[in-house]
């Protein structure tokens, strides 16, 4: 009964990717902080807190949470209906007949384009949908056949 | 109608006090820091000043009405305004979906009216919609009734449209009783926004003034007695309270819903008369809230969801059909103008596992502030346990109060946060379906159903948490279409 199709294995590296840039954001701070303490003798324990945030960022931001994203995120696109499955905590799932679709477009930031990878979002008269980090390929024939899908499915809005 | 016509000339006034409205605060503000007029040293620039920005107010409403233009051209109504600016708008007729009439203090003496038009709205911005700020009720009848003559005649080329015949009698639906006003008027939570608005003014006027001064007088007060000051809030309370019944029965005098064919026409306000069509084609589902004070009394309200129109901020009042209504009466009015909407369904109750969930999930937040709150203020801070045990009352209800009902084409789902909210929707009308399940949800075979319906330029979500996962399935896989 779940959705079957998984998102592109190189979406996983990405997460990564951007895990690794808020972690080092974090470290700079991190790195700030030390020579504060050092330059003004602020308490010691100060290092140790921003040590443990490192640490858990690390484990969570870059390891954890986009695994399980990427494990949990599954779609099924079908000539009735458009099937979404997501989420960390509390897993989201979604459809959307194609009877409702308005619109569909899809997005390629700069990171996303260098991993040839694509994110599509299904507008309907109310909600939008978002699949993220599809192969760029995929992405492109999804888009064109959610559009001749919902061309074809009619029923008043 | 097919020849430029210009708006009534009242309509400089009105555009003037709709500029003047939002003007209003720093005119004020120039005018309280212009000394002391009771001294008689009048400073004369800041004055000068604001006798000019008036002027030049009372002259930009005069160039919008002398600019102002609109008549019918080739199944298409035509605005043109601007002195600078040229603003050409067309609006295709067949996008009309609606003409609404309102009529204000200035608009009564002169037997005119306020036309608003409502179009689809495709994306969501206020472009395609137009107003007219005075024309005669004559006119506006005749407006009225050549846009249906082009729809109607529009009908017949083009396919795809399907609109019936426009019936030229009107059938009443529904007549809010005087009894009824009263109580829907004293039962409102407008208090609430009477005295925000209070409040506002307050610390508004607080800004102004010196606050030295202010704090002396405090410090009076507090002199006179602390008992004075309750006595000044207690009336302060009961005033806003009376502001807001009489507005209340303002708005709502004389509230009448006719059934025009495929339209639903609204009518309703003492002074300024109101009235709202909705084609029944775009009304996306219905519902029906009761409050905590309506409830116990048997009333309740039903407020259309429609996805006509740009209409956002004010939608929810004016899409009210039935502000005040004996619940039991519902099904009986609502039979005439939404034939297939069911009303009185069973409802199936949650599973009894749910109930827990339901308290916590009202009451957590505030059994966490008991504790620092008991801690730091100990002997009275244990009151504060009251308030969560009334949280968690309220998650009580809510469990007891949620339920769903499957019937054909038909979804009903009803929830409590404070007020019991009841949506009832058709299958073809729901946008999409979420199920939320979290992790300790999965252990008790729990899950969330949210549904999505357009409203307006938005969205309305209806709610119902913590079904048996079995049963949320079985939405999903109604809401499902088949091959």
């Amino acid at each position: 009964m779940e959705p079957s199709k998984r998102i592109s294995q190189r979406a996983l590296t990405l997460w990564r990717i951007y895990g690794v840039i808020y972690t080092s954001v974090t470290l700079l701070l991190t790195i700030g902080g030390i020579i504060l303490v050092i330059l003004f003798d602020w308490p010691w324990w100060l290092i140790a807190i921003a040590a443990a945030i490192l640490v858990l960022e690390t484990v969570f931001l870059i390891w954890l949470i986009p695994s399980i994203r990427w494990k949990r995120w599954r779609y099924e696109v079908t000539e009735q209906d458009i099937e979404l499955q997501h989420g960390l905590f509390i897993i989201t799932r979604t459809l959307v007949p194609m009877v409702r679709v308005q619109h569909v477009d899809t997005e390629q930031g700069p990171l996303l384009r260098k991993f040839k990878l694509s994110t599509i979002s299904i507008s309907t008269a109310a909600t939008v949908h978002e699949i993220p980090a599809l192969d760029e390929e995929e992405a492109e024939h999804l888009r064109q056949s959610i559009s001749s899908f919902a061309r074809v499915a009619e029923e008043d809005v | 109608m097919y020849k430029p016509r210009k708006l009534h000339p009242i309509s400089a006034i009105i555009n003037f006090m709709k500029s003047l409205k939002d003007a209003i605060f720093p005119l004020i503000i120039v005018f309280l820091f212009n000394g002391n007029m009771f001294r008689g040293d009048v400073e004369w620039i800041p004055l000068l000043i604001w006798a000019g920005a008036l002027l030049l107010i009372l002259s930009f409403g005069v160039i919008r009405w002398l600019r102002f233009r609109y008549w019918l051209e080739d199944g298409e109504l035509r605005i043109e305004y601007g002195l600078i600016f040229r603003k050409k708008r067309y609006i295709p007729i067949d996008r009309i979906q609606s003409l609404n009439f309102s009529e204000g203090i200035f608009h009564r003496p002169f037997q005119l009216v306020k036309v608003t038009v409502e179009t689809a709205g495709s994306t969501g911005n206020q472009q395609a919609e137009a107003e007219l700020t005075a024309i005669s009720r004559m006119e506006a009848d005749q407006l009225e009734g050549l846009i249906f003559d082009v729809k109607n005649h529009g009908k017949g080329t083009e396919a795809g449209e399907d609109e019936a015949p426009q019936q030229p009698e009107r059938t009443k639906v529904f007549e809010m009783r005087n009894k009824d006003l009263v109580l829907m008027a004293v039962t409102s939570g407008g208090a609430g926004v009477v005295l925000s608005g209070v409040g506002f003014f307050f610390s508004q006027i607080l800004d102004i003034l010196p606050v030295g001064v202010i704090y002396e007088e405090v410090l009076n007060w507090i002199k006179i007695g602390v008992l004075v000051v309750a006595a000044a809030i207690f009336v302060i309370v009961l005033v806003a309270y009376g502001i807001s019944i009489l507005l209340t029965m303002l708005r709502y005098a004389r509230f009448t819903v006719l059934l025009d064919g495929e339209d639903l026409v609204i009518t309703r306000g003492w002074l300024e008369k109101k009235q709202m069509t909705i084609p029944l084609n775009r009304i996306q589902g219905i519902r029906i809230d009761e409050n905590w004070i309506r409830q116990p009394l048997g009333y309740a309200s039903v407020t259309l969801i429609s996805a006509g129109g740009s209409i956002q901020k004010e939608a929810e009042q004016q899409l009210r059909l039935l502000p005040m209504i004996k619940k039991t009466e519902i099904p009986h009015v609502l039979k005439n103008v939404l034939k297939d909407y069911k009303i009185d369904v069973e409802y199936n109750r949650l599973p009894a596992r749910a109930k827990i969930r339901y308290m916590i999930r009202s009451s957590w937040f505030a059994w966490a502030a008991c504790i620092p709150v008991s801690y730091f203020f100990y002997p009275y801070g244990l009151l504060s346990i009251f308030a969560a045990l009334g949280f968690t009352g309220i998650g009580w209800l809510s469990y007891r109060d949620a339920g769903w009902n499957l019937s054909g084409q038909q979804l009903s789902l009803k929830s409590r946060s404070f007020i019991k909210q009841t949506f009832i929707m058709k299958k073809y009308r729901i946008q999409s379906t979420y199920l939320n399940q979290s992790v300790l949800q999965r252990r008790a075979h729990l899950k969330s159903l949210l549904v999505a319906l357009k409203s307006g330029a938005g969205t309305v979500v209806a709610p119902c948490l913590y079904m048996d996962q079995k049963d949320a399935e079985h939405i999903l896989n109604w809401y499902r279409p088949y091959s």
